[in-house]
């Protein structure tokens, strides 16, 4: 059977569960943390601490604080005022 | 009557059908989370017996910088024979520095603090040493790092 995983997704850190034994049982990451930064590069394919580490130098490339954009529409007033300051570019 | 009790025997046939496979079902997975358990619980033993004085190690870090960073300015023989007997016992716990000046920069082992005008990708200076306790990375080196700015 396989097994279930919540996420529970936050703006700056994640932290990832899953199911056992009746209880919840965090998953850390392989720094040994239990929350993991919410930070992804989809072109390197890496994500957490290890993104986070590199945004200075690939800020165009490095993806964070996506929650803030989550669920919202391009023209919103909160997404036009993100892209000002977000070094990525969203279309 | 007869047919009557038939059909309440086969309900309760089927209840206790469904009964049975979910039981079945939660057996398996009680079965399957300790299997798990055991699993991670040796992992974690032979983890905690490597990695044990990780913690230490770590703290015992910033000290180090501050010794390394006051000797920067003082080049004080003595000061300079204590570093390297400090640096001799942290090795023996299978501390190991991260060499990364001048090459190619890595997030797995560094974390970019600055980027200058440069050549693509490279680490120009060091502003933290990044260290490994045995295989595991136990903090990365903080650099400077050279990209082509457009």
């Amino acid at each position: 059977m396989g097994k279930i995983i919540g996420i529970d997704l936050g703006t700056t850190n994640s932290c990832v569960a899953v199911m056992e034994g009746g209880s919840p049982k965090v998953i850390y990451s392989a720094e040994g943390r239990n929350v993991i930064p919410s930070v992804v590069d989809p072109v390197s394919h890496i994500v957490g601490d290890v993104a986070k580490r590199q945004v200075v130098v690939k800020p165009r490339s490095t993806i964070f604080s996506i929650k803030r954009l989550m669920g919202r529409k391009y023209k919103d007033e909160s997404v036009q005022r993100d892209i000002k300051w977000l070094p990525y570019s969203i279309k | 009557m007869k047919n009557q009790d038939k059909v309440t025997k086969d309900k309760e046939n089927t209840e206790l059908k469904k009964q049975i496979e979910v039981l079945t079902n939660d057996w398996k997975r009680a079965l399957a989370d300790y299997q798990n358990l055991q699993r991670r619980y040796e992992k974690e033993k032979i983890e905690f017996a490597q990695y044990a004085n990780g913690i230490l190690v770590l703290k015992l870090l910033s000290t180090l910088d501050y010794l390394e960073k006051v000797q920067s300015y003082l080049k004080d023989d003595g000061l300079g024979l204590a570093i390297k007997e400090f640096k001799n016992v942290l090795s023996e716990e299978g501390l190991k520095e991260v060499e990364v000046l001048g090459k190619k920069f890595n997030p797995e082992e560094m974390e970019a603090i600055e980027k200058i005008d440069g050549e693509e990708d490279k680490v120009i200076e060091v502003i933290s040493k990044g260290y490994r306790l045995k295989d595991k990375l136990i903090r990365p080196a903080k650099v400077k790092v050279s990209v082509i700015i457009i």
